[in-house]
Protein backbone atom coordinates (compact mmCIF):
# COMPACT_ATOMS: atom_id res chain seq x y z
CA UNK A 1 0.00 0.00 0.00
CA UNK A 2 1.10 3.73 -0.72
CA UNK A 3 1.39 6.12 2.47
CA UNK A 4 2.56 9.22 2.76
CA UNK A 5 4.89 10.73 5.39
CA UNK A 6 6.60 13.97 6.27
CA UNK A 7 9.96 12.58 7.38
CA UNK A 8 12.16 15.89 9.40
CA UNK A 9 10.00 18.00 7.21
CA UNK A 10 10.56 16.27 3.94
CA UNK A 11 7.16 14.47 2.36
CA UNK A 12 7.93 11.03 0.83
CA UNK A 13 4.93 8.79 -0.89
CA UNK A 14 6.64 5.02 0.66
CA UNK A 15 5.25 1.77 -0.17
CA UNK A 16 4.60 -0.50 2.85
CA UNK A 17 3.25 -3.57 3.35
CA UNK A 18 0.39 -3.34 5.72
CA UNK A 19 1.81 -5.11 8.89
CA UNK A 20 4.76 -3.63 8.69
CA UNK A 21 5.90 -1.30 11.70
CA UNK A 22 7.20 2.05 11.05
CA UNK A 23 10.18 1.11 12.90
CA UNK A 24 11.22 -0.90 10.30
CA UNK A 25 9.63 1.56 7.53
CA UNK A 26 11.77 4.22 9.08
CA UNK A 27 15.19 2.20 9.02
CA UNK A 28 14.55 0.34 5.76
CA UNK A 29 14.50 3.88 3.70
CA UNK A 30 17.69 4.98 6.17
CA UNK A 31 16.88 6.83 9.07
CA UNK A 32 19.53 4.22 10.97
CA UNK A 33 19.22 6.90 14.58
CA UNK A 34 15.81 4.67 15.26
CA UNK A 35 17.15 1.88 17.17
CA UNK A 36 16.27 -1.38 16.97
CA UNK A 37 15.36 -2.27 20.57
CA UNK A 38 12.93 -4.89 22.26
CA UNK A 39 10.28 -4.41 19.68
CA UNK A 40 8.08 -4.49 22.18
CA UNK A 41 7.12 -1.12 23.26
CA UNK A 42 9.47 -1.82 26.66
CA UNK A 43 13.11 0.00 25.30
CA UNK A 44 12.09 3.11 23.94
CA UNK A 45 15.25 2.53 21.56
CA UNK A 46 13.21 3.07 18.68
CA UNK A 47 11.14 6.00 19.97
CA UNK A 48 10.23 9.03 17.41
CA UNK A 49 8.07 11.99 17.57
CA UNK A 50 5.04 11.26 15.51
CA UNK A 51 2.88 14.99 14.86
CA UNK A 52 4.75 16.50 18.45
CA UNK A 53 4.49 13.44 20.71
CA UNK A 54 6.96 10.72 21.62
CA UNK A 55 5.41 7.55 20.54
CA UNK A 56 7.43 3.86 19.71
CA UNK A 57 7.48 2.93 16.35
CA UNK A 58 7.97 -0.37 17.01
CA UNK A 59 4.24 -0.63 18.47
CA UNK A 60 3.21 2.12 15.24
CA UNK A 61 1.81 0.57 11.94
CA UNK A 62 3.43 2.33 9.05
CA UNK A 63 -0.05 2.75 8.13
CA UNK A 64 -1.27 4.40 11.22
CA UNK A 65 1.47 7.05 10.76
CA UNK A 66 -0.30 7.78 6.98
CA UNK A 67 -0.03 11.88 6.22
CA UNK A 68 1.61 12.49 9.72
CA UNK A 69 5.21 14.06 10.47
CA UNK A 70 7.52 12.01 11.84
CA UNK A 71 10.84 13.43 13.35
CA UNK A 72 13.82 10.93 14.22
CA UNK A 73 16.67 11.99 16.24
CA UNK A 74 17.98 13.01 12.61
CA UNK A 75 15.68 15.81 12.23
CA UNK A 76 16.35 17.43 15.46
CA UNK A 77 19.67 19.08 14.42
CA UNK A 78 19.43 22.15 12.20
CA UNK A 79 16.33 22.47 12.74
CA UNK A 80 16.83 26.29 12.12
CA UNK A 81 18.95 25.49 9.07
CA UNK A 82 22.37 26.48 10.60
CA UNK A 83 22.84 22.90 11.44
CA UNK A 84 23.31 23.17 14.93
CA UNK A 85 22.19 20.11 17.31
CA UNK A 86 19.18 20.66 19.36
CA UNK A 87 19.71 22.09 23.40
CA UNK A 88 19.06 18.30 24.26
CA UNK A 89 21.24 17.09 22.28
CA UNK A 90 24.18 19.47 23.53
CA UNK A 91 23.53 19.27 26.95
CA UNK A 92 23.96 15.31 26.29
CA UNK A 93 27.02 15.43 24.85
CA UNK A 94 28.50 18.34 27.16
CA UNK A 95 27.05 16.28 30.01
CA UNK A 96 28.83 13.13 29.21
CA UNK A 97 25.38 11.75 29.48
CA UNK A 98 26.21 9.26 26.32
CA UNK A 99 27.83 5.83 27.11
CA UNK A 100 27.49 3.19 24.44
CA UNK A 101 24.96 5.80 22.61
CA UNK A 102 22.49 3.34 21.80
CA UNK A 103 19.63 4.24 24.07
CA UNK A 104 20.49 7.92 22.84
CA UNK A 105 18.26 9.20 20.21
CA UNK A 106 15.05 7.72 21.61
CA UNK A 107 16.09 9.13 25.33
CA UNK A 108 16.55 12.83 24.01
CA UNK A 109 13.62 12.29 21.13
CA UNK A 110 11.55 11.45 24.47
CA UNK A 111 13.34 14.91 26.60
CA UNK A 112 12.40 16.79 22.95
CA UNK A 113 8.52 15.70 23.58
CA UNK A 114 8.81 16.68 27.71
CA UNK A 115 10.23 20.11 27.19
CA UNK A 116 8.13 21.01 24.33
CA UNK A 117 4.72 20.54 26.90
CA UNK A 118 6.61 21.02 30.32
CA UNK A 119 9.57 23.52 29.81
CA UNK A 120 10.02 23.38 33.49
CA UNK A 121 10.71 19.96 34.53
CA UNK A 122 11.12 19.37 37.84
CA UNK A 123 13.34 15.66 38.42
CA UNK A 124 10.56 13.62 39.13
CA UNK A 125 8.82 14.71 35.88
CA UNK A 126 11.66 14.10 33.96
CA UNK A 127 12.21 10.89 35.46
CA UNK A 128 8.49 10.67 34.12
CA UNK A 129 9.17 11.74 30.52
CA UNK A 130 12.49 9.17 30.13
CA UNK A 131 10.83 6.30 32.22
CA UNK A 132 10.04 4.55 28.63
CA UNK A 133 13.43 4.75 27.59
CA UNK A 134 15.74 1.81 29.18
CA UNK A 135 19.72 2.57 30.16
CA UNK A 136 21.75 -0.44 30.68
CA UNK A 137 25.04 2.28 30.82
CA UNK A 138 25.25 5.11 32.95
CA UNK A 139 22.62 4.87 36.10
CA UNK A 140 20.13 7.94 34.53
CA UNK A 141 22.00 10.44 36.71
CA UNK A 142 23.99 11.99 33.52
CA UNK A 143 20.52 12.11 31.53
CA UNK A 144 18.86 13.74 34.43
CA UNK A 145 20.94 16.26 34.49
CA UNK A 146 21.31 17.21 30.95
CA UNK A 147 17.68 17.36 30.62
CA UNK A 148 17.46 19.65 33.58
CA UNK A 149 20.33 21.99 31.36
CA UNK A 150 18.76 21.76 28.13
CA UNK A 151 15.86 22.90 30.07
CA UNK A 152 17.05 26.36 31.46
CA UNK A 153 19.27 26.97 28.15
CA UNK A 154 15.91 26.57 26.57
CA UNK A 155 13.69 28.55 28.63
CA UNK A 156 16.64 31.36 28.30
CA UNK A 157 16.61 31.54 24.80
CA UNK A 158 12.65 31.29 24.98
CA UNK A 159 12.93 34.72 26.78
CA UNK A 160 15.63 36.28 24.68
CA UNK B 1 6.70 -10.68 11.08
CA UNK B 2 3.57 -10.30 13.12
CA UNK B 3 0.56 -9.40 11.47
CA UNK B 4 1.58 -11.76 8.55
CA UNK B 5 -1.38 -12.52 6.88
CA UNK B 6 -2.76 -8.69 7.32
CA UNK B 7 -3.75 -7.77 3.84
CA UNK B 8 -6.12 -4.34 4.49
CA UNK B 9 -5.65 -1.38 6.26
CA UNK B 10 -8.63 0.50 6.59
CA UNK B 11 -9.26 4.02 8.12
CA UNK B 12 -13.18 4.69 7.14
CA UNK B 13 -14.69 8.32 7.36
CA UNK B 14 -18.33 7.21 8.96
CA UNK B 15 -19.09 4.93 11.73
CA UNK B 16 -21.33 2.83 9.58
CA UNK B 17 -18.60 2.17 6.96
CA UNK B 18 -16.87 1.24 10.12
CA UNK B 19 -19.14 -1.54 11.43
CA UNK B 20 -20.29 -2.58 8.13
CA UNK B 21 -16.38 -3.97 7.49
CA UNK B 22 -16.07 -5.77 11.15
CA UNK B 23 -19.76 -7.04 10.41
CA UNK B 24 -18.57 -8.39 6.68
CA UNK B 25 -15.11 -9.07 7.34
CA UNK B 26 -16.03 -11.10 10.83
CA UNK B 27 -13.59 -12.82 12.94
CA UNK B 28 -10.65 -11.31 10.11
CA UNK B 29 -11.18 -8.32 11.05
CA UNK B 30 -10.15 -5.83 14.07
CA UNK B 31 -10.79 -2.40 15.46
CA UNK B 32 -8.24 -0.39 16.63
CA UNK B 33 -7.51 3.11 18.17
CA UNK B 34 -4.01 2.95 19.00
CA UNK B 35 -3.52 -0.28 17.43
CA UNK B 36 -0.16 -1.17 20.23
CA UNK B 37 -1.86 -4.46 20.94
CA UNK B 38 -2.51 -5.99 17.77
CA UNK B 39 0.82 -4.60 16.20
CA UNK B 40 2.68 -7.30 17.98
CA UNK B 41 -0.32 -10.14 17.75
CA UNK B 42 0.97 -13.46 16.19
CA UNK B 43 -2.51 -14.29 14.68
CA UNK B 44 -2.95 -15.63 11.45
CA UNK B 45 -6.40 -15.08 11.40
CA UNK B 46 -6.13 -10.91 11.36
CA UNK B 47 -6.41 -10.08 7.75
CA UNK B 48 -8.21 -6.36 8.20
CA UNK B 49 -7.43 -3.94 10.80
CA UNK B 50 -10.39 -0.93 10.50
CA UNK B 51 -8.50 2.50 12.16
CA UNK B 52 -10.92 4.78 13.67
CA UNK B 53 -9.10 7.36 13.72
CA UNK B 54 -11.10 9.30 10.91
CA UNK B 55 -14.17 9.53 13.04
CA UNK B 56 -13.57 12.53 15.39
CA UNK B 57 -13.58 10.29 18.55
CA UNK B 58 -10.80 12.08 20.47
CA UNK B 59 -12.75 14.34 22.79
CA UNK B 60 -12.85 14.68 26.53
CA UNK B 61 -15.90 16.99 27.46
CA UNK B 62 -17.50 18.13 30.21
CA UNK B 63 -21.34 17.21 29.90
CA UNK B 64 -24.41 17.67 32.52
CA UNK B 65 -23.60 13.85 32.87
CA UNK B 66 -20.53 14.05 33.45
CA UNK B 67 -17.01 13.47 31.59
CA UNK B 68 -17.30 12.11 27.83
CA UNK B 69 -14.10 10.48 26.44
CA UNK B 70 -13.81 9.57 23.05
CA UNK B 71 -12.66 5.99 22.58
CA UNK B 72 -9.67 7.26 20.10
CA UNK B 73 -8.85 9.31 22.87
CA UNK B 74 -5.13 9.00 24.12
CA UNK B 75 -4.50 7.95 27.45
CA UNK B 76 -2.47 11.22 27.53
CA UNK B 77 -4.84 13.23 26.00
CA UNK B 78 -7.46 12.26 29.01
CA UNK B 79 -3.80 12.89 31.46
CA UNK B 80 -3.97 16.49 30.13
CA UNK B 81 -7.49 17.29 29.90
CA UNK B 82 -8.82 20.18 32.14
CA UNK B 83 -12.11 18.48 32.57
CA UNK B 84 -10.53 16.02 34.53
CA UNK B 85 -8.09 18.20 36.53
CA UNK B 86 -10.42 18.26 38.92
CA UNK B 87 -12.91 15.54 38.95
CA UNK B 88 -13.28 13.46 41.97
CA UNK B 89 -9.78 15.48 43.88
CA UNK B 90 -7.85 14.31 40.01
CA UNK B 91 -8.23 10.54 40.33
CA UNK B 92 -7.78 9.77 36.90
CA UNK B 93 -4.81 12.04 36.27
CA UNK B 94 -3.05 10.25 39.32
CA UNK B 95 -3.71 6.99 37.93
CA UNK B 96 -2.70 7.48 34.65
CA UNK B 97 0.30 8.83 35.51
CA UNK B 98 0.74 5.56 36.42
CA UNK B 99 0.14 3.75 33.49
CA UNK B 100 3.13 2.83 31.57
CA UNK B 101 5.23 5.44 30.16
CA UNK B 102 4.62 8.62 27.78
CA UNK B 103 5.80 7.22 24.51
CA UNK B 104 2.91 4.26 25.29
CA UNK B 105 -0.04 7.06 26.34
CA UNK B 106 0.85 8.26 23.82
CA UNK B 107 -0.51 5.39 21.15
CA UNK B 108 -2.88 3.40 23.49
CA UNK B 109 -6.81 5.27 23.34
CA UNK B 110 -9.53 4.97 25.89
CA UNK B 111 -11.50 2.78 23.66
CA UNK B 112 -8.74 0.32 22.60
CA UNK B 113 -7.91 0.36 26.33
CA UNK B 114 -11.17 -0.92 27.51
CA UNK B 115 -11.87 -3.33 24.50
CA UNK B 116 -8.33 -5.31 25.25
CA UNK B 117 -9.58 -5.56 28.90
CA UNK B 118 -5.99 -6.75 30.15
CA UNK B 119 -6.36 -7.80 33.55
CA UNK B 120 -4.32 -6.10 35.07
CA UNK B 121 -5.72 -2.69 33.49
CA UNK B 122 -5.20 0.23 35.57
CA UNK B 123 -7.68 2.25 33.76
CA UNK B 124 -10.33 -0.47 34.13
CA UNK B 125 -10.11 -0.78 37.70
CA UNK B 126 -10.73 2.59 38.50
CA UNK B 127 -13.21 3.35 35.71
CA UNK B 128 -15.41 0.17 37.11
CA UNK B 129 -15.00 1.62 40.54
CA UNK B 130 -15.95 5.20 39.28
CA UNK B 131 -19.08 3.83 37.77
CA UNK B 132 -18.50 4.54 34.18
CA UNK B 133 -21.01 3.79 31.36
CA UNK B 134 -19.70 2.81 27.85
CA UNK B 135 -21.22 3.78 24.50
CA UNK B 136 -21.38 0.97 22.09
CA UNK B 137 -22.57 1.53 18.50
CA UNK B 138 -24.06 -1.39 16.44
CA UNK B 139 -26.25 0.37 13.93
CA UNK B 140 -28.02 1.59 17.06
CA UNK B 141 -26.15 3.56 19.62
CA UNK B 142 -26.87 2.62 23.47
CA UNK B 143 -25.15 3.30 26.46
CA UNK B 144 -24.06 0.06 29.14
CA UNK B 145 -22.41 -0.14 32.28
CA UNK B 146 -18.61 -1.27 31.60
CA UNK B 147 -19.30 -3.85 34.25
CA UNK B 148 -21.56 -5.04 31.73
CA UNK B 149 -19.45 -4.99 29.37
CA UNK B 150 -17.24 -7.66 31.00
CA UNK B 151 -19.94 -9.64 32.15
CA UNK B 152 -21.46 -10.25 28.42
CA UNK B 153 -18.40 -9.40 25.32
CA UNK B 154 -20.86 -10.75 22.85
CA UNK B 155 -21.72 -6.98 23.65
CA UNK B 156 -18.96 -6.38 21.15
CA UNK B 157 -19.76 -8.55 18.72
CA UNK B 158 -19.79 -6.89 16.41
CA UNK B 159 -20.01 -3.18 17.90
CA UNK B 160 -17.54 -0.67 18.23
CA UNK B 161 -17.31 1.77 21.27
CA UNK B 162 -17.24 4.99 20.81
CA UNK B 163 -17.19 6.78 24.20
CA UNK B 164 -17.15 6.10 27.99
CA UNK B 165 -18.92 8.22 30.43
CA UNK B 166 -17.53 9.25 33.67
CA UNK B 167 -20.30 10.28 35.78
CA UNK B 168 -20.76 13.71 37.75
CA UNK B 169 -21.04 13.02 41.23
CA UNK B 170 -22.56 15.32 43.84
CA UNK B 171 -20.23 17.30 46.60
CA UNK B 172 -19.08 14.75 49.49
CA UNK B 173 -18.19 11.97 46.96
CA UNK B 174 -14.47 10.90 46.53
CA UNK B 175 -12.31 8.22 45.06
CA UNK B 176 -9.09 6.70 45.36
CA UNK B 177 -6.90 4.45 43.54
CA UNK B 178 -3.89 2.40 44.57
CA UNK B 179 -1.45 0.59 42.56
CA UNK B 180 1.84 -1.90 43.39
CA UNK B 181 3.80 -2.96 40.96
CA UNK B 182 7.62 -2.80 41.07
CA UNK B 183 8.46 0.13 39.72
CA UNK B 184 5.83 2.81 39.11
CA UNK B 185 5.34 2.38 35.53
CA UNK B 186 5.31 -1.41 35.53
CA UNK B 187 2.49 -3.21 35.21
CA UNK B 188 0.34 -3.69 38.38
CA UNK B 189 1.08 -6.86 40.07
CA UNK B 190 -3.16 -6.00 42.33
CA UNK B 191 -4.42 -2.60 41.91
CA UNK B 192 -7.38 -1.38 43.63
CA UNK B 193 -9.93 1.98 43.56
CA UNK B 194 -12.79 2.83 45.92
CA UNK B 195 -15.63 5.47 45.30
CA UNK B 196 -17.53 6.46 48.19
CA UNK B 197 -20.54 8.56 48.40
CA UNK B 198 -21.61 10.00 51.67
CA UNK B 199 -24.36 11.55 53.44
CA UNK B 200 -23.92 13.42 56.76
CA UNK B 201 -21.23 11.51 56.94
CA UNK B 202 -21.91 8.07 56.30
CA UNK B 203 -21.56 5.85 53.50
CA UNK B 204 -24.92 6.35 51.07
CA UNK B 205 -23.02 4.50 48.11
CA UNK B 206 -19.59 2.54 47.68
CA UNK B 207 -17.87 0.92 45.25
CA UNK B 208 -14.59 -1.13 45.59
CA UNK B 209 -12.59 -2.94 43.07
CA UNK B 210 -9.33 -5.16 42.62
CA UNK B 211 -7.92 -6.00 39.29
CA UNK B 212 -4.13 -7.80 38.41
CA UNK B 213 -5.24 -10.31 40.91
CA UNK B 214 -4.03 -11.81 38.39
CA UNK B 215 -7.47 -11.27 36.84
CA UNK B 216 -9.80 -8.82 35.32
CA UNK B 217 -11.06 -6.01 38.20
CA UNK B 218 -13.82 -6.76 39.60
CA UNK B 219 -16.25 -5.21 41.68
CA UNK B 220 -15.84 -6.45 45.71
CA UNK B 221 -19.88 -6.00 46.35
CA UNK B 222 -19.19 -7.89 50.45
CA UNK B 223 -16.50 -5.06 51.43
CA UNK B 224 -18.56 -2.19 50.18
CA UNK B 225 -21.81 -3.38 51.80
CA UNK B 226 -20.09 -3.63 55.35
CA UNK B 227 -19.51 0.44 54.58
CA UNK B 228 -23.23 1.76 54.13
CA UNK B 229 -24.77 3.63 56.74
CA UNK B 230 -21.30 3.72 58.57
CA UNK B 231 -18.94 6.44 59.23
CA UNK B 232 -15.08 6.07 57.61
CA UNK B 233 -13.29 5.45 60.65
CA UNK B 234 -10.32 2.50 61.92
CA UNK B 235 -12.99 0.18 62.03
CA UNK B 236 -14.86 0.45 59.50
CA UNK B 237 -11.86 0.43 56.99
CA UNK B 238 -10.52 -2.49 58.34
CA UNK B 239 -13.39 -4.36 58.48
CA UNK B 240 -14.04 -3.56 54.84
CA UNK B 241 -10.06 -4.26 54.22
CA UNK B 242 -10.64 -7.76 55.79
CA UNK B 243 -13.62 -8.82 54.14
CA UNK B 244 -12.12 -7.73 51.43
CA UNK B 245 -9.23 -9.83 51.94
CA UNK B 246 -11.28 -13.11 52.45
CA UNK B 247 -13.29 -12.60 49.34
CA UNK B 248 -11.13 -11.61 46.69
CA UNK B 249 -10.37 -14.64 44.15
CA UNK B 250 -6.80 -14.77 43.61
CA UNK B 251 -4.05 -16.81 42.76
CA UNK B 252 -0.73 -17.32 41.80
CA UNK B 253 1.29 -16.37 38.39
CA UNK B 254 4.68 -14.97 37.73
CA UNK B 255 4.39 -11.51 39.10
CA UNK B 256 3.41 -12.78 42.26
CA UNK B 257 1.85 -15.25 44.73
CA UNK B 258 -2.05 -15.51 45.40
CA UNK B 259 -1.31 -15.44 49.25
CA UNK B 260 1.23 -12.01 48.20
CA UNK B 261 -2.06 -10.44 46.40
CA UNK B 262 -4.37 -11.18 48.94
CA UNK B 263 -2.35 -9.60 51.58
CA UNK B 264 -2.50 -6.66 48.89
CA UNK B 265 -5.72 -6.40 48.50
CA UNK B 266 -6.28 -5.67 52.47
CA UNK B 267 -3.56 -3.02 51.99
CA UNK B 268 -5.19 -1.81 49.00
CA UNK B 269 -8.10 -1.23 49.92
CA UNK B 270 -7.35 0.18 53.44
CA UNK B 271 -4.93 2.60 52.17
CA UNK B 272 -7.88 3.85 49.68
CA UNK B 273 -10.28 4.30 51.53
CA UNK B 274 -7.97 5.66 54.28
CA UNK B 275 -7.04 8.12 51.56
CA UNK B 276 -11.14 8.81 50.93
CA UNK B 277 -11.63 9.23 54.46
CA UNK B 278 -9.04 12.40 54.75
CA UNK B 279 -9.98 13.87 51.54
CA UNK B 280 -13.81 13.80 52.75
CA UNK B 281 -12.38 15.55 55.99
CA UNK B 282 -10.89 17.53 54.14
CA UNK B 283 -7.04 16.69 55.12
CA UNK B 284 -4.87 17.23 52.79
CA UNK B 285 -2.70 14.26 51.85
Amino acid sequence: MKIELIVNGKQQELDSAPGETLLHLLRRIGYKGVKKGCESGDCGACAVLLDDRVVNSCLVLAAKADGHRVTTVEGLAGQDKTGELHPVQEAFLEHGAVQCGYCSPGMIIAAVDLLAHNPNPSDQEIKEGISGNLCRCTGYVKQIEAIRIAAEKMRKSADV
Amino acid sequence: MALSNLKEYVRPDELDVALSLVKERGTSARVIGGGIDLVRSSSPDIETLVDLSHLSLSYVRQTDKGVAIGATTTLTEILEAPALENYLQGVVVEMLHQVGAPPLRNLASMGGTLASAHPWSDVITLFLALGAQVTLYNGVTRMVPLSDLYASRALLSPAIITEALLPAYAKGTAAAFMKFSRTKFDIAILNCACLISTQNGDCKGVRLTAGGTPQLATLLPAAAEVLLGRRLNQTSIGQAAGIARETTLVRDDLRASGNYRRELVYAGVKRCLTCVSRQLSGVSQ
